[in-house]
């Protein structure tokens, strides 16, 4: 597209033509737009603008034997302090991490994997393309509680069959043990996240353009050649964005812990979001659990930012000068 | 009473209900029934053992016909027009068809004598309610009314989330229910609530199993430490579990599970197995409640004669095992006996074969003692009436009463109870349909011995957090080896006292 303007080209090292606008200046300027937002502004500040104040308000707080949040105690950055001292943030933390990089790679990964084949011409493709959404559109409920009957310890599935054919002689202690635990649980997460990174890279790579594949096919290029030089290079902007929305979303799950171990055993699985719920609601530290959510919505919002600074580095690019 | 007692019990059983009561006389002779300590314990359920053995409640059953509807009608008009909005933890897949079809039929009663009250029923499943409710009442969109297990009541009373109620409202006496239960609705001197059901639980065993490995059938396990010993055996030579131990956390079977064994051998997470509780000791790293841990650790690390799911099974996956014949004991309702009843009758080809031997092979008997005492979890649930602050709606607080009144008369107090509980009305234990549930209900009796070794939870705000997280905590901390059975118990003594002292 052809972008005209009529303002003079700066010259390098002189200072520019027309003086800055303030942002104030640029509002009223764009008032009318501002305007036609007015009303989903003020619903989203309403439902997302005051939880968020009254999360933060309540952080400061503890709650008192009463229980009763009427009554609560002014204890200042206490909540913060102990979190950040506690040795358990520090477990729930590394379990956190664990699980939201684990689950993002191979979600990722088997996604990526998954696009490459279903891309492909073949026989079949739109099954496979449907047979591969299954887990994604299965409801996470439901899903967790198909994946604990599969791992359980006593009569699960996977171990059924394996001692069934003969590969194992006793059932294989998935979720009830604190070091098999997080890797089952990626396991089922990956499971159900992988459909939506497969999504996401085949609507790119069908972004890419056959020419340019040809063109390095004609330049001798090889298969892994050119997935590295021409594929990889286009998709970029979608990996990135896949990549930032699959850490959020995992960094946010809470049906398949809670639901498959809640959080067991003995804390082996807990993560930032399991522990937050049952600080509020199993343990009614409303406080603490609220300065857990502040301290987790700093990280989300710095996920947020690079999130939407990926998304709109193409607009900024063809932005007039 | 005792052994004597007993012993009528056994013979009567026999000649009377040979085939219906047999497992359950075997384990209350098996068991000794002698209630040694349940004097003691029962001033703090009010559960005189002289007054409630199975012997009287068989006596007192049908010498009493009621009229529900003239009794309420006293209450609340019975054409009151009115509206009510309730929540409670009802039949669900898992629960036998008898409990889903007397629920079926109150809700049809209770429509044909308040034909004009309209009622937004919630029924939810047991480990969410607490939290849905806790939601709620924060955001001023509970219930009017609410049936609530007995561990959850105060803690919303303390929070003044409730209303507090008289039982004269409901013309209701003090003496129509047992003092213990009129004590978990009881907060600062105030009562919040009226109970519906009062329950204890008894020990289920595979009697084909038994013998099996090599056990007397008829003979349960008398001790603590015979259940440990007889879930290795049974383990050894069988390859099948022995105890079916439960220790998920945030569910409620753990705790109901887990206190009779901790105050068996003298422990407790406070102090509320003493004879006067005061709930301000720590119980749960002394002696006992470490050598109780220790049975628990014997039985899952040491022996690994439990099912190794255990610390993510409730008891409802305790059942498939027991009905597929591969689990020998655990602790249950007599409602267990109905359910596995049914999962019988669904099941088909040799897994029917199979379930119908298990059943013809199911017994009952007396929770085992430990060093200091017996003890069951003197359970049940009460019912109460939300503050009308936090009430979404209307606030019908006749339409309330008429609810409460009728549900917690002995008709239904009874009928609600069926196969379960025991009705919160003690009046109903003298109606014609108690009569009837002790001739058609396979091991009431055992569960109505225990009561009088009954033991309430902590009567305190912080019981669903001791009970439901501190406690199963405890166990997965120890069973994991995460830390040492001494460690474990250490631990939670510091997470109580914490808790005790200001969050």
């Amino acid at each position: 597209m052809a972008l005209t303007t009529t303002r003079a080209r700066p010259v390098v090292g002189a200072r520019p033509a027309r003086r800055r606008e303030s942002v104030l200046a640029r509002i009223v300027r764009h008032w009318a737009d501002y305007l036609y937002i007015a009303p989903a502004l003020i619903v989203m500040l309403l439902v997302i603008g005051y939880p968020i104040y009254y999360t933060v308000y309540l952080s400061f707080f503890a709650t008192p034997p009463s229980l009763s949040m009427d009554e609560k105690i002014w204890v200042g950055l206490d909540n913060y302090r102990r979190i950040l001292r506690s040795e358990s943030f520090r477990d729930v933390t590394w379990n956190t991490f664990i699980w939201t990089i684990f689950s993002t790679f191979f979600a990722f990964v088997l996604g990526f994997a998954a696009a490459l084949v279903v891309h492909r011409e073949f026989i079949g493709r739109g099954i496979v393309r449907g047979l591969l959404l299954i887990p994604y559109v299965i409801s996470a409920v439901a899903a967790s509680y198909i994946w604990r009957w599969l791992y359980h310890s006593d009569s699960g599935l996977i171990s059924g069959v394996l001692m069934d054919l003969g590969l194992i002689d006793r059932p294989i202690n998935f979720l009830d043990d604190i070091d098999r635990v997080m890797p089952s649980l990626i396991v089922a997460n990956v499971w159900k996240e992988f459909p939506f990174a497969m999504i996401m890279l085949l609507a790119g790579l069908q972004t890419v353009p056959e020419q340019l594949h040809r063109a390095a096919m004609v330049d001798g290029a090889g298969t892994w050649h050119r997935f590295i030089h021409v594929t990889i290079p286009h998709l970029k902007g979608v990996i990135i964005i896949t990549t930032l929305l699959l850490l959020v979303t995992n960094l946010n799950s809470f049906t398949i812990v809670w639901i498959m171990t809640g959080g067991g055993p003995a804390g082996a699985s807990e993560i930032w979001i399991t522990e937050v719920y049952q600080l509020a609601f199993g343990r009614l530290r409303f406080g603490l659990a609220s300065a857990y959510s502040v301290i987790l919505f700093i990280v989300m919002m710095t996920l947020g930012y690079f999130y939407v600074k990926a998304l709109t580095r193409g607009d900024r690019r063809r932005r007039p000068a | 009473m005792t052994s004597q007692n007993d012993r009528r019990i056994l013979s009567q059983q026999l000649t009377r209900r040979q085939v219906l009561g047999l497992g359950a006389a075997a384990g209350l002779a098996a068991a000794g029934v002698a209630p040694t300590n349940a004097l003691a314990q029962s001033d703090k359920t009010g559960v005189d053992p002289e007054q409630w053995n199975p012997e009287t409640i068989r006596q007192m059953a049908g010498t009493l016909e009621v009229n529900t509807a003239e009794e309420v009608a006293e209450v609340v008009p019975l054409d009151y027009k009115g509206k009510v909005s309730y929540w409670y933890v009802g039949p669900n897949e898992a629960s036998s068809e008898i409990e889903k079809q007397v629920d079926a039929e109150f809700w049809a009663a209770f429509k044909e004598t308040y034909p004009n009250i309209e009622v937004n029923v919630q029924n939810l499943d047991y480990n969410q309610m607490l939290d849905k409710l806790r939601t709620a009442a924060l955001g001023k969109a509970a219930p009017v009314v609410a049936r609530m297990p007995i561990l959850w009541g105060v803690e919303f009373a303390a929070k003044g989330q409730l209303s507090e109620i008289s039982l004269d409202e409901f013309n209701f006496s003090e003496e129509e229910f047992w003092p213990g239960a009129l004590k978990s609705v009881t907060w600062e001197g105030k009562r919040y609530g009226v109970p519906t059901n009062n329950e204890t639980m008894g020990f289920i065993w595979n009697r084909a199993i038994f013998a099996e490995a090599g056990l007397d059938p008829e003979s349960p396990p008398a001790t603590w430490a015979d259940v440990v010993e007889y879930s290795k055996i049974i383990k050894e030579k069988t390859g099948k579990a022995g105890y079916g131990l439960v220790a998920r956390v945030n569910a409620g079977n753990t705790p109901f599970r887990f206190m009779p064994v901790l105050w068996a051998y003298g422990g407790g997470a406070l102090d509320e197995a003493e004879p006067n509780p005061t709930y301000d000791k720590i119980y749960i790293d002394n002696e006992g409640s470490q050598a109780a841990l220790q049975t628990h650790y014997d039985m899952y690390v040491r022996d690994k004669s439990v099912p190794v799911g255990a610390l993510t099974n409730t008891q409802t996956e305790n059942r498939d095992p027991f009905v597929a014949g591969q689990l020998a004991m655990m602790i249950s309702h007599p409602s267990e006996y109905a359910a596995i009843i049914d999962a019988a009758n669904k099941a088909t080809g040799e897994d029917k074969v199979i379930a119908d031997q298990v059943v013809e092979s199911m017994a009952y008997g007396l929770i085992p003692e430990g060093p200091t005492r017996r003890a069951v979890v003197f359970g049940g649930s009460n019912i109460h009436i939300f503050n009308p602050d936090l009430v979404e709606g209307d606030f019908d607080r006749d339409a309330a009463r008429a609810l409460i009144a009728f549900m917690c008369g002995p008709e239904w107090s009874t009928k609600l109870a069926w196969v379960s509980s025991n009705p919160g009305n003690i009046r109903g234990f003298r109606t014609t349909w108690m009569k009837e549930r002790l001739e058609t209900i396979r091991f009431l009796d055992v569960t109505t011995s225990m009561l009088p070794y009954g033991i309430p939870f902590p009567v305190i705000p912080e019981s669903p957090e001791i009970m439901n997280i501190i406690v199963p905590e405890m166990m997965q901390n120890a069973l994991t080896e995460s830390m040492s059975v001494e460690e474990a118990c250490q631990t939670a003594r510091e997470q109580i006292e914490e808790l005790l002292t200001g969050l």
